[in-house]
């Protein structure tokens, strides 16, 4: 069976809510049903049969082709199957998802994965700003699950992060990892500005030493760390071959606030 | 004496008793191969016998860094108790005194379970507020700061029900010698078996014995039927020419495993024949009324 496939016809004169297209959602639905979904977000309806072109049956792997910056909330609140995004996707792609998994060939958009719980998201380009941030009402960002962005992220990476993990494969904004909670980022290349302000607890690694440096991190000096020849190896078996070695500079802190965080700049 | 022979060894028709236990197994990790040994090692002292060492713990094999998590030498140690409670105790009173405090070591899990133990998640208090909990590949470790670094101790480990403690085979033969060089080649091969452990010095014991005992609060007493100097004293079950007998005790997560590790001890001490003069390989039971598991010789060497 091929995966049900959603196709943008044209290049929409709306912001479009994508979030009723999940395979949790779609899976007892007809496509005659599938095609009625009210997708649009102005008092002009907009349904799914009017934007995209669908074909195939498999409800357990969406694909969307030829998408832009205005398909928002792709995948937000996945519970389970796979979403692949042949094109970029808007604002809160997988935001607050629980399960599952999601492929962006191209970039996304401001807070992708915001407080997400679980599952994996994989951007090939960049991300806007917020990338496994907090949604507006919630009291934390990204709660667990994967997320790994190829290219940029904007600034506010992680912010109010609780658990997880995220990888960014570009450079990064301005106050990455800000009043992150716990959890684990990783920055293989750039960042900007006061990365880990407002850091409580978790781990920032840096492969390339930040530029600017808080003054309210505190530094330990440059130690050998066995976590992080387990992060490496577990990076390893889910395909990312990325050469962490075990020595690394910790700075602790933000000293403004807890200061049980971490930054780890590989030695 | 019913008369199976392997080399000219006969392997009485018997059986060994063994009993129901809870196991664990964890990976002790070091900087080097030796340092994970002595963790090990130390981790696995003065645990020989339930009876009064609280645990009986060995080493089950050691692991190339290509095997382990963090990608260092490590040691694989089995722990067995009666049960859950005290092996909880156990784990965390041995890991803390003997891994925690090794050089450069690190510690995970080695088994999936059925339950958990605690690991890291009551450890992680030496670090009086400065341990940090990783959550990686959706396995929790604590980060606890010590004095050369980090010591890195996953949160839990899983705990079998299905282990079995007691399985045994009784080396009968001519000479110390003899005995105990065929008792030798036995725990090598049993090393060799995976899921098993022989807690005994160097994996042999030399004063198998009986329940109870003539004195008041002495519950377990030497085995005076294989005492050989006591042969012409006692009712003994030792032909008048044996001058030595060595026991192996063999506990495991399976009893399919204990049965496999007999299997290859029975084979190893039999290797060298009669000639070399170890003369009987026989077992120990209190009359099969005591444990579930029994292990009939001639079932397992066919």
């Amino acid at each position: 069976m091929s995966a049900l496939t959603f196709e943008l016809k044209a290049k929409p004169d709306q912001r479009l809510d994508l979030s009723p297209l999940t395979p949790a959602r779609l899976k007892d639905l007809k496509s005659k049903d599938i095609e009625a979904l009210p997708i649009g977000t102005t008092r002009v309806t907009l349904t799914v049969g009017d934007a995209f072109k669908v074909k195939g049956k498999d409800v357990s792997e969406l694909r969307f082709a030829g998408t832009d910056g205005r398909c928002d909330k792709i995948g937000a609140g996945l519970t389970e199957g796979a979403i692949v995004v042949e094109g970029d996707a808007g604002a809160y792609l997988g935001a607050a998802m629980k399960g599952g998994k999601i492929e962006v060939k191209g970039n996304a958009g401001v807070l992708a994965g915001a407080s997400m719980t679980g599952g994996s998201i994989a951007i090939s380009g960049d991300a806007g700003e917020r990338a496994g941030g907090i949604l507006v009402g919630e009291t934390m960002g990204m709660k667990g699950g994967v997320l790994a962005i190829g290219g940029n992220a904007g600034p506010l990476i992680g912010e109010r992060m609780r658990r997880g993990f995220v990888i960014i494969g570009g450079d990064a904004g301005d106050y990455a990892g800000g009043r992150m909670i716990a959890g684990t980022i990783l920055f293989k290349r750039r960042v900007g500005r006061f990365a880990g302000y407002g850091l409580r607890r978790g781990s920032l690694v840096f492969v390339e030493e930040p530029k600017d440096l808080l003054p309210t991190f505190g530094d330990c000096g440059v130690l050998e760390f066995d976590y992080l020849r387990l992060l490496e190896r577990w990076l390893r078996e889910t395909g990312k071959h990325i050469n962490l070695g075990a020595r690394a500079r910790r700075l602790m802190g933000d000293m403004a606030v807890l200061g049980k965080g971490e930054m780890l700049i590989l030695a | 004496m019913a008369e199976l022979k392997i080399k000219g060894v006969t392997i009485v028709e018997t059986f060994a008793e063994a009993f129901p236990m809870v196991g664990t197994r964890i990976v002790i990790t070091a900087p080097s191969l030796e340092w994970a040994l002595i963790s090990a090692r130390t981790m696995t002292g003065f645990a020989t016998s339930v009876i009064a060492c609280g645990a009986e713990a060995g080493i089950e094999r050691t692991l190339s860094p290509d095997e382990t998590l963090d990608g260092r030498p490590g040691v694989a140690v089995l722990l067995f108790t009666m049960d859950a409670d005290k092996l909880q105790r156990q784990l965390r009173n041995r890991v803390g005194q003997c891994v925690l405090t090794s050089p450069g070591s690190a510690c995970f899990a080695g088994l999936e379970g059925e339950k958990k133990l605690k690991l890291g998640a009551s450890l992680r208090f030496f670090g009086d507020g400065w341990q940090m909990s990783k959550l990686v590949g959706g396995r929790r470790f604590w980060r606890i700061p010590v004095m050369d670094g980090e010591f890195v101790c996953e949160a839990t480990t899983g705990l079998t029900k299905k282990a079995v403690g007691g399985g045994n085979l009784l080396v009968l033969g001519k000479s110390h010698g003899a005995v105990l060089a065929a008792s030798e080649r036995a725990v090598k091969a049993i090393a060799e078996v995976p899921d098993v452990i022989t807690p005994f010095p160097g994996g042999i014991v030399r004063s198998g014995s009986k329940v109870g005992s003539k004195y008041k609060g002495q519950i377990a007493s030497t085995n005076d039927a294989y005492c050989p100097t006591l042969k012409g004293a006692v009712n003994t079950e030792l032909p008048l020419d044996v001058e030595a007998v060595l026991e192996i005790v063999i506990d495991g997560l399976t009893k399919e495993s204990i049965a496999k590790a007999m299997r290859a001890g029975i084979h190893a001490v039999a290797e060298g024949g009669a000639e070399q003069g170890v003369t009987h390989i026989t077992a120990g039971n209190y009359g099969g009324n005591l444990g579930p598991h029994h292990f009939h010789l001639k079932e397992i060497v066919a």
